[in-house]
């Protein structure tokens, strides 16, 4: 194996695919990176057995092969090469020789035949979408997926596909986050899967980069996701998501629209005196205007009035603020809409004249 | 509440032992233990790594130690000095945070999530801690860094003596699933054969059985053990003792022979009961209501029932219920009490799923 290539086209698609590869390893080759050359390409490949992404790099010269390196230890090398340099890259007797004007360096390798690839299971469909179409579903919904949940299927996010819609939902039990997008093509039939975090955070990574159409992937057990430069592969969290539909409530009456921004600050300054565990916040709601009050276990307390849109009943009801705040700081429109109905009932916030995004919050007792 | 946290488990090596070796260093060549004399029929509370060789660990009887090692040293426990080397180690824990959970004299919980120190990193707290307690102190200790209480404590014990050991929130998932069930603090000798019975030895056996199941067979226990076997153990630090219960009790002179008799008893409890609520507990809500008696045979019952706020109505419908259970017999002691509802219930995030 031997190619040439330039250290700024090389060192970007380097770094995502290490990206992936897991600091500590207990397998010595899952904290190396796959290097295969073939028709003056070369694929860049690291895993750690749930995802895996592969970097395509189009090089000047080459000559065809594989082997595996320590990423870190790559990464490390390319980034400190000169910017604009030129790189050449040999294997010779199991070491990898890279050298560039006055350096040279020679690393251990392990043989390509023991890198691991993920199964892939049988493919059910692909679609095709816009990139920036699907980096809006994640960026506006991941917040919401939980951590480390016992529910295990929780910690991470569903992905559906129906004719021509594509949605995805996460929640963590107390709040949950919808968006939906059209996909550009319809007759695509009905998928529901559900993305493990780590597959969602390196997506997120990798659309973050992608203007263009992507291509996605239904596998039994595996979803792709193709972009110009990169292929991610994750395995699937199997397990019955909830009912999403159930949870989104319908028809509540008490309708409040507020500057997005200005309710914002309030509510980050009012939050600094909340019980820091809980971080509850107590809304008022009377008409025209909704007073934020918090105080924590010192008896410090804060509270703050906001000018609204509001016309319904008068009501007071408790939020987990950091809950607001994560989709008060995701939504893009110039207001935001609450739909409540009662102190212990789930409120709705949208976007006005906007429906795409979605996201329930269930209130607190305090 | 789904911050990652960063949690220090410090765990002093053979404390006791430690301390004497330290105090008298021509002790640190001689196998040595702390304990009660074998002649008095006393236990080993610690003994040194020279001792431990020979087989004998904590808790064992004496007499029994100094069989597998004749030359055992033993010396009875200095505890007040103890307790002094002890403050002088939490003083050590404050320096770094506030969020300190002593366990006993010679372990605690250091809860560092929100420290700055060492650029976040709980690791090179933790070998700072270890280092000013050995510069400072001339002791070693041992630390477990981990996301939680249960897998610092764990930790704690993987590079002992003189060491530490760190669990990052990536590495949970693959320490937990290897882990042994006799590891996990709670699990004891007759509850680990209970789980081997039924082939479970492992988290990751845990995990995979059917959680119904494992709810019937262990009830509490079973949960507990599900959530250890995911890594999941939400357990703040807590930097004070909680008072879970308050309660007040008289063993009389004579035994009381009737309910009636008992009246000016029950009273002066519940007076009292009632003052101390105001002075020690005004800010806690009553979860339930108990009434100990205990009987003439020196057997004991308790009833309670769930009560938001103090009634005296309700202790006089359970009193009668409580001595119905005695079949007559004379009453030898009066106890009158709360149980306090958890501090962190009081506050309840609803959820969207039931």
């Amino acid at each position: 194996m031997k190619f040439t290539t330039k250290r700024d086209a090389f060192l970007k698609p380097l770094q995502m695919v290490a990206g992936v590869v897991e600091r500590r390893q207990t397998l010595p080759i899952l904290s190396n990176v796959l290097l295969r050359v073939a028709d003056n390409i070369a694929y860049i490949t690291g895993t750690d057995l749930e995802v895996e992404l592969v970097a395509r790099v189009s090089l000047e010269s080459s000559e065809a092969g594989e082997i595996t390196v320590p990423a870190r230890k790559l990464v490390d090398l390319f980034r400190e090469l000169p910017d604009g340099s030129t790189i050449n890259v040999e294997l010779i007797e199991q070491k990898l020789i890279i050298r560039c004007d006055r350096f040279r360096s020679s690393i251990a390798t392990l043989p390509a035949a023991e890198f691991p690839s993920i199964d892939r299971s049988e493919i059910s469909q692909e679609i095709e979408m816009d990139g920036t179409a699907l980096k809006m579903l994640i960026d506006r919904t991941s917040f919401a997926m939980a951590q480390q949940d016992v529910r295990y299927f929780l910690n991470g996010m569903l992905m559906e596909v129906n004719d021509d819609e594509i949605k995805v939902v996460a929640t963590d039990g107390h709040r949950l986050a919808m968006c939906t997008s059209e996909i550009g093509s319809s007759g695509n039939s009905v998928e529901q899967v559900i993305i493990p975090r780590k597959g969602v955070v390196e997506l997120q990574r990798l659309v973050g980069e992608a203007d263009g159409k992507v291509k996605i992937i239904f596998g039994a057990n595996h979803l792709g996701v193709e972009t110009g430069d990169f292929n991610l592969l994750t395995k699937l969290l199997d397990g019955k998501f909830p009912d999403y539909e159930r949870v989104i409530p319908r028809g509540g009456d008490n309708v409040l629209v507020a500057d997005r921004q200005e309710l914002r600050h309030a509510l980050n300054r009012t939050s600094i005196l909340s019980n820091e565990k809980f971080r509850g916040i107590r809304v008022s709601l009377k008409a025209g205007n909704i007073q934020l009050s918090a105080n924590n276990l010192e008896q410090e307390e804060a509270e703050e009035n906001v000018s609204v849109d509001y016309q319904g009943e008068s009501l007071e009801i408790g939020f987990n603020v950091g809950y607001l705040l994560d989709v008060l700081g995701v939504l893009e429109s110039e207001q935001v809409r609450f739909t409540l109905s009662d102190a212990n009932s789930s409120a709705l916030l949208e976007e006005p004249g906007d429906d795409r995004s979605l996201y329930v919050v269930m209130p607190m007792k305090l | 509440m789904n911050l990652t946290r960063k949690i220090i488990h410090v765990d002093m090596d053979c404390f006791y032992a430690a301390v004497e070796m330290r105090d008298n260093p021509v002790l640190k060549s001689v196998p040595l233990a702390v304990g009660g004399a074998s002649d008095r029929r006393g236990v080993v509370s610690t003994c040194n790594y020279i001792a431990r060789e020979f087989g004998v660990h904590s808790a064992m009887a004496t007499g029994y130690a100094q069989k597998l090692c004749p030359d055992l040293i033993v010396i009875p426990g200095r505890m007040k000095h103890y307790q002094q080397v002890s403050r002088q180690i939490r003083e050590i824990f404050q320096t770094y945070t506030d969020l300190v959970e002593p366990l006993s004299l010679d372990e605690a919980y250091l809860d560092v999530s929100d420290s700055d120190l060492f650029g976040g990193s709980a690791t090179l707290t933790a070998k700072d801690i270890r280092n000013r307690i050995k510069d400072e102190l001339d002791l070693t200790a041992s630390a477990g860094i981990a996301p939680n209480k249960f897998i610092a404590k764990i930790c704690s014990e993987e590079n002992k003596p003189d060491g530490q050991f760190v669990v990052t929130p990536d590495e949970v998932d693959d320490f937990v699933k290897s882990l042994a069930l006799s590891k996990i603090p709670g699990v004891g000798k007759a509850t680990l054969k209970r789980l081997e019975s039924h082939q479970l030895y492992t988290c990751g056996d845990v995990r995979y059985w059917d959680q119904n199941k494992l709810h019937h067979t262990f009830g509490a226990l079973g949960e507990l053990l599900y959530k250890r076997s995911w890594g999941i153990d939400d357990r703040p630090v807590r930097t004070e003792w909680i008072r879970k219960s308050l309660s007040v009790e008289r063993t009389f002179p004579k035994d009381i022979m009737s309910l009636q008799a008992c009246e000016p008893e029950f009273i002066r409890l519940f007076d009292e009961l009632k003052q101390r609520l105001e002075r020690h507990a005004s800010d806690r809500c009553i979860k339930n209501q108990l009434v100990k008696l205990k009987f003439s045979d020196f057997r004991s019952t308790t009833i309670e029932r769930r009560a938001r706020s103090l009634s005296v109505e309700l202790f006089r419908e359970l009193l009668p219920l409580a001595w119905l259970r005695g079949s007559d017999q004379g009453i030898r002691l009066l106890g009158l009490g709360v149980n306090f509802a958890d501090i962190d219930h009081e506050i309840e995030q609803l959820s969207l799923f039931d």
